[in-house]
């Protein structure tokens, strides 16, 4: 009995668990991992969505192809978010790096040059 | 006719003479001093540098050097500029004679309303249209023979009493500026062109009081310089203006023109509201009562006294302050078709300022201050003319009694200065002080035969020229029933005559003179006192005979009166069988007789002594010695009220103005510096911000679809 | 309860609580661990929902390579000294009742809205909407590579890309000068 509701509410839990993250952790790191929850947070919803509401689709254009057929749109879009959060936590961890090195901290707290 | 339409050289003559010194002769006077420092003393008596030098004290000359700075002899330019201003004001002052003779033959060419002899459009913006027009009719041109023969006379008068001064070409071109602005009055055929003149009358006034600019003032004598005293008479006068622009202002809205024609005609057209014109027309008396030194605008007139003498009799006694008399007169019809209200307070206030500045004359010991206040209680004479005449005299009695007044209040001011100058050159300081004065008849008979004249004209002597006009006006204020007026004038009538003698005695007179005390006696001043030179004595003489025969024009009233209403002529037989005219005679001689008896057998000292024992009259000499103390009044108001109200317009403006300004920009910065703590520069910070307002937007959109949706 | 639900409650359990581990727990290294625990869960619930593609590529990318990558990272920036390696922001209060709300307005929305999707179907009917013979692996393989029917070939290229920039740039960023 399993419904699609089932995924998208630990989807959206997981998100807030993740933002919580994001928001209030000192540790740069630590809000790198916030980011990747609230990412398989929205992959999880991503594929729930391809799973319960398939589409069987005919084709919308009116030449060429008639039947697209099955189309899993929610995992390909999966597939690219896990790319990209992979691209995007090497680059945001080699950052982390940098200023590491030229600071001495990872704190986010200490990273304020841009106020007032 | 090209007599009449050519008079407009009369009014531009004295324009030429002030642009010929200014521009000509003065130049040259002041380029031909010497640059440096003369410091030698040639003249026994006036040892100061000219120019504007404050040089070495030469003390021990008086402490009058840099008040009135003298050269040691006049430049020819500077005489020339005399000579320029006399004569063209000669040539005027025949004219306006030759005018004058030519207008009372019946068979003259001359409109009784009058020809236009100078008219130039302004500005035309249709329908209304302003022009610059002057115009010459009998009542300008009985009012030009008093200004330009005045005027001459105090002209060729100048030449002696202002002998080496500094400013003797200055002094010219400021009477010749003020001739024109009085003939610009003279000749106005419109308000805007009168009240051109008027202003202009004041500014001449003002330079002429102020002439001896560096003057100090004398608070023991109760005297302001002449700086404060020009600008308390420019003041003044322009408070009465106020009056006087809202009045013609209310013409003007009213009729739509400014010519005193064509609003008689609107008026009479269209029949305004005569309590309308009675509004008016009282503002516009505003404008006499500052002009005139009437009540309660009168303070600037004893003040105006600081100017030198023949300034004096020129503006403050026969012409500038005439000129409200000389409006009112003009502006007779206006005041005729107005409300009865309106010549009710010309005739009361003219009656009240007699009667105070009559009271206050009693006991003045400065020798023009008596004679200023002279001349504020005959002013008030002519306003009860002008109210109690009625449509039968017309402007007659007021204008007749100006027309004798400028005679003899020129002579009255003329000796007087011709008295000051030789009490300067004795005492070689300046003295106006009463009391320092005695016994100079033998010394100057012709200023004193000729001063006895005008104190009789003044008086109302039976057959002085005064004694007509003077005793016209009461009589016409009984008969119309205007019974305290008419007592007002009466007593009025008595204390004039009682306070002229007894300036005449003090100064020329004293215990153990000729004819009890009249002529001669002893000298309370010290020094030699010479009568004048003959510059200022020829003045005198010719001014003593109209003095005497002007009252003998008995046509006036028909000759002056221009508005085509049939008027009665001064009736001198009814005049003559009147007996209470001979009650009015009787308390004349009655003033003179007391003075006599008093002054005449009395020293000086003991009647002072006497006055100060008596609690009563002391008090009472206190009171009018300080003018009723509106004098104080007036300065206490100055610096308490106006003053005050600027002090806290000023308050207001820096810390209610100043202070919301301020206060915004105050409440902008610190709401800044409160404000700019947001900005932290963390990115978690920023996040709640952004996460923040996602859950209430969301909220706010849940909550929009689902009660909206439905 | 079948096989299905009860699986998906585990996994859906543990996988909560392993996010609260790696939010909560003050060691960082621990946080670190405990994503894996996140991670690897995550993997299981693809399986259920019939993608073992996916399930199989978030082992290997995710756990294999990202982990490694925040291990190191963790690593290279230690701060000697500090017990407390993941200290929390003073502001957390604020940010849970955030959390909550946005969480709250997600889950109602979802749950009540009449315009989403009629999610009534239950996982046995969604099942049986696919087609009886399709292989996962292949049919993505033929979504995403296939150059004469319907594919996502375009994209495909274009992540390619941001991989080549992401592994430039992440060298250039972290080199030592």
């Amino acid at each position: 009995m399993l419904t699609l509701n089932h995924f998208l509410i630990l989807g959206a839990v997981l998100f807030c668990i993740g933002l919580y993250g994001a928001i209030t952790k000192h540790n740069a790191i630590a809000v790198l991992m916030g980011i990747e929850i609230m990412l398989n947070a929205v992959n999880i919803t991503m594929v729930g969505f391809s799973f319960f509401n398939h589409v069987n689709a005919p084709s919308q254009f009116g030449f060429g192809v008639t039947n697209l057929g099955t189309l899993l749109t929610g995992q390909i879009f999966a597939i690219f978010i896990i790319t990209v959060a992979a691209a995007e936590a090497a680059v945001a961890l080699a950052m982390v790096i940098a200023i590491y090195r030229k600071r001495d901290t990872v704190d986010v707290g200490e990273i304020d040059m841009m106020k007032w | 006719m090209a007599l009449y339409e050519n008079s407009w050289l009369i009014l531009f003559a004295p324009l030429l003479s002030f642009a010929v010194i200014i521009f000509g002769t003065r130049v040259g006077d002041m380029l031909s001093r010497p640059r440096v420092e003369a410091s030698t003393p040639h003249e026994p008596h006036h040892a100061v540098e000219a120019h504007d030098s404050h040089g070495e004290d030469h003390g021990g000359h008086g402490e009058d050097d840099d008040d009135d700075p003298k050269v040691p002899s006049l430049s020819a330019w500077a005489k020339i500029s005399a000579y320029v201003s006399i004569l063209i004001m000669a040539v005027a002052c025949i004219y306006s004679w030759v005018l004058l003779i030519s207008s009372m033959v019946p068979s003259s060419p001359l409109p009784t309303e009058g020809i236009t002899v100078f008219s130039y459009t302004w500005l035309n913006v249709s329908p209304l249209s302003y022009t610059i027009a002057f115009h010459v009719d009998r009542l300008a041109i009985a009012m030009l023979v008093v200004v330009t023969t005045i005027s001459l006379l105090v002209q060729f008068y100048s030449q002696g009493y202002m002998e080496n001064s500094a400013g003797y070409a200055r002094f010219y071109s400021y009477l010749s500026l003020f001739a024109f602005s009085m003939l610009v009055i003279v000749f106005a055929q419109n308000f805007l062109v009168m009240f051109v003149g008027w202003e202009l009358v004041g500014l001449s006034s003002y330079l002429l009081i102020g002439f001896w600019i560096n003057k100090r003032s004398k608070p023991e004598e109760q005297r302001p310089s002449p700086a404060e005293a020009n600008l308390q008479a420019f003041i003044m006068n322009r408070i009465g203006d106020v009056g006087f622009i809202l009045g013609i202002m209310i013409l003007f809205v009213n009729t739509g023109t400014f010519e005193f024609s064509g609003i008689e005609q609107h008026i009479t057209q269209y029949h305004t509201s005569p309590a309308l014109l009675g509004v008016a027309m009282i503002l516009i008396f505003c404008g006499a009562v500052g002009k005139s030194a009437q009540l309660p605008l009168h303070t600037w007139l004893p003040s105006a006294m600081e100017g030198p003498t023949p300034v004096s009799a020129l503006i403050h006694a026969a012409t500038m302050v005439a000129a409200g008399v000389y409006m009112v007169a003009r502006t007779f019809p206006l005041f005729a078709d107005a409300s009865p209200v309106a010549f009710q307070v010309v005739a009361w206030i003219g009656a009240l300022t007699a009667f105070f500045a009559a009271t206050i004359a009693l006991v003045q010991s400065d020798f023009k201050r008596v004679l200023a206040f002279s001349t504020i209680s005959q002013l008030g004479y002519m306003f009860v003319g002008l109210g109690v005449a009625g449509s039968e005299y017309g402007v007659g009695p007021g204008m007749f009694h100006l027309f004798t007044h400028a005679f003899f209040k020129a002579l009255l001011f003329l000796g007087a200065g011709s008295v000051l100058h030789g009490l300067h050159h004795a005492m070689h300081k300046e003295v106006q002080d009463m009391r320092l004065m005695g016994g100079l008849a033998s010394k100057m008979p012709i200023t004193a035969a000729t001063w006895l004249i005008a104190v009789l004209a003044i008086s109302g002597f039976p057959f002085f020229s005064g004694f007509y006009s003077k005793e016209e006006i009461i009589g016409l204020a009984l008969e119309h029933h205007d019974i305290v007026i008419y007592l007002l004038t009466l007593v009025t009538a008595g204390l004039t005559a009682f306070y002229m003698l007894r300036a005449f005695i003090q100064a020329f007179g004293g215990k153990g003179g000729k004819f009890m005390g009249l002529w001669g006696g002893p000298y309370r001043g010290t020094g030699e006192v010479h009568e004048s030179p003959w510059t200022m004595t020829i003045p005198l003489i010719l001014l003593s005979i109209p003095a005497i025969f002007a009252g003998y024009w008995f046509g006036f009233y028909s000759y002056v009166n221009v508005t085509a209403e049939h008027v009665l002529n001064l009736n001198v037989g009814a005049l003559l069988a009147d007996p209470l005219t001979w009650l009015g005679v009787v308390v004349s001689l009655a003033g003179l007789g007391v003075a006599w008896g008093i002054y005449g057998r009395v020293e000086l000292a003991k009647i002072h002594a006497v006055v100060e024992s008596n609690a009563f009259l002391r008090t009472l000499h206190r009171i009018l010695y300080n003018r009723y103390y509106v004098d104080t009044l007036y300065n206490w108001i100055a610096v308490y009220v106006v003053l005050g109200i600027a002090n806290l317009a000023q308050a207001f403006d820096q810390y209610i103005v100043d202070g919301i300004v301020n206060g915004v920009a105050r409440i902008i910065t610190s709401a800044g510096s409160d404000v700019r703590h947001v900005e932290t520069g963390r990115v978690q910070s920023y996040m709640i911000g952004f996460f923040g307002g996602v859950a209430v937007l969301a909220i706010v959109a849940i909550v929009l679809i689902t009660t909206v949706g439905k | 309860m079948d096989l299905a639900t009860l699986l998906f409650w585990i996994f859906a359990v543990i996988l909560v609580v392993a996010a609260l581990l790696v939010v909560g727990l003050r060691n960082i290294v621990h946080s670190a661990l405990a994503l894996v625990v996140v991670f690897a869960m995550a993997a299981g619930i693809y399986t259920l929902l019939n993608a073992e593609f996916i399930a199989i590529v978030q082992i290997l990318i995710y756990v294999g390579a990202v982990t490694i990558l925040i291990l190191f990272a963790l690593m290279l920036t230690r701060i000697a000294g500090l017990t407390r390696t993941n200290p929390t922001n003073r502001l957390w209060p604020i940010a849970a009742i955030i959390c909550i709300l946005v969480g709250g307005t997600i889950i109602y929305a979802v749950t009540t809205s009449s315009r989403a999707i009629q999610n009534t179907m239950t996982a046995a009917q969604a099942a049986s909407q696919v087609p009886a013979n399709i292989n996962n692996v292949v049919r993505i393989g033929q979504l995403l590579y296939s150059p004469t029917s319907y594919s996502y070939v375009l994209p495909f290229e274009i992540a390619s890309l941001v991989l080549l920039v992401a592994i430039v740039g992440a060298i250039i960023i972290g080199r030592e000068d």
